[in-house]
């Protein structure tokens, strides 16, 4: 008698708790089956306080000549890059026509020279510099004092 | 290899040489003997920005303008403008008492202020230094928004010139490792550059005059290597000869046309 009963117990016990992982896994494939869920850019959401009526900026129309001013200056703006670009695009074909000028006259002094200059060099990637500011450091300048916390949401998937 | 050892060993060699043209005047015609250079351009990149040009400022004047236009109100500016409209009400003694209950002691107006005030009182180093001021070719505080880039005085046959810094090529090394020598002989050991690659950027060839010239030692050839100076300043650097640092526009003062028209090619104007 004191031996039956645990033992009905135990069988019961270890049926239920295999049901129970059954379950579990079954869950567990239907889950991973989905597909996985997108990770929101937060740049692209517009939060909803920013869609109130009492946000919207009360302007003055513009006039037709301050349209007409806007569409002659981005008309120069055009020509302007372009020229820009037309001065870039040929600075580097004239620094590239020099250096095969050089590498072909080095060719014809000595082939080992030649075969040195082709050669990778391994030193100068990755090649990291600060970009300039628009004004000069200030020698001696004390920053003030302050941290700064990142709240950025990190998703993972 | 003997062909490209210039003519340090030129007397030596004679004997040999002499018999080797004899027996084949197309070899050495095919490979005319010329003395090599090694010469580094170093460059101190600007440290500040470019002035926007006409066209630029007015772009970015526009930009604003309808960036301005496109927006909604900020908190801040919502803030300021309950703020105006509670004054208004103040004034005008209508609903002063149930106001006063949540009245905010720092008005968005005195935030703003204060935060003028702070601009103003933080001074930024000029963007024209002293040595711009003063013309003082030698230091590289000078032009901070342009390239500068150095320029030596060096004893070329019996004239003294202003040249980027060049150094003969001696056999068992790379012209690579010559410009660098070069730029060890002039700026010390303590410089800090990157060389932009083992290829040189540009060549200038000339002959010899005819006085000086003579069958194994027609000419020189001058490879320029570029290199970006990145050590801050040279207090350290004890220069030998006389040296400046110039920009591209100041370079045809110093420098001969056809060298000047050599170097341009492969230099960018920023």
């Amino acid at each position: 008698p004191c031996r039956a009963q645990p033992k009905k117990k135990k069988k019961v016990d270890v049926k239920k708790e295999q049901a129970q992982k059954e379950r579990m896994k079954k869950k567990l494939k239907k889950l991973e089956k989905a597909a996985p869920e997108l990770i929101p850019i937060e740049d692209f959401i517009t939060p909803l306080k920013y869609s109130e009526s009492n946000r919207v900026r009360s302007l003055p129309t513009l006039s037709p000549e301050e349209t007409e001013r806007r569409v002659l200056l981005l008309k120069k703006w055009c020509l302007f890059k372009q020229k820009q670009d037309e001065a870039e695009k040929k600075a580097i074909k004239a620094l590239v026509e020099s250096q095969q000028e050089a590498l072909k006259e080095l060719r014809l002094e000595s082939e080992e020279l030649y075969e040195a200059a082709i050669r990778r060099d391994e030193g100068l990637f990755p090649f990291e510099r600060e970009g300039p500011s628009y004004t000069p450091p200030l020698p001696g300048y004390d920053p003030p004092e302050g941290k700064c916390i990142d709240i950025t949401k990190v998703y993972t998937q | 290899m003997a062909g490209h050892c210039g003519a340090r060993a030129m007397a030596a060699r004679l004997g040999p040489r002499a018999a080797g043209s004899a027996r084949g005047v197309c070899s050495a015609a095919a490979r005319r003997p010329w003395r090599l250079f090694g010469a580094m351009c170093l460059l101190r990149l600007p440290r500040i920005t470019q002035p926007l040009e006409k066209e630029e400022e007015e772009m970015v004047a526009l930009m604003e303008q309808i960036e301005l236009e496109k927006s909604c109100y900020s908190d801040h500016e919502i803030r300021k403008l309950e703020e105006e409209e509670q004054l208004k009400r103040k004034k005008e003694s209508l609903y002063d008492e149930d106001e006063a209950r949540g009245k905010t002691v720092i008005m968005a107006q005195d935030l703003e202020e204060k935060w003028e005030q702070k601009f103003l009182q933080f001074k930024a180093a000029p963007r024209v230094t002293d040595a711009d001021k003063s013309n003082d070719r030698k230091s590289l505080n000078r032009k901070l928004d342009s390239n500068l880039m150095l320029l030596v005085k060096q004893k070329i046959g019996n004239q003294e010139l202003w040249l980027l810094p060049q150094v003969e090529w001696q056999p068992g090394e790379t012209l690579r490792s010559t410009a660098e020598r070069a730029m060890a002989t002039f700026l010390g050991d303590h410089i800090q550059a990157k060389v932009l690659g083992n290829a040189p950027f540009g060549i200038y060839k000339y002959k010899f005059p005819r006085a000086i010239r003579t069958e194994n030692n027609m000419g020189a050839k001058v490879f320029f290597f570029k290199a970006f100076l990145q050590s801050r300043d040279l207090s350290q650097a004890e220069l030998k000869a006389d040296y400046l640092w110039v920009t591209k526009k100041e370079l045809g003062e110093y420098l001969k046309t056809e060298y000047l028209k050599k170097v341009n090619r492969f230099l960018l104007d920023l």
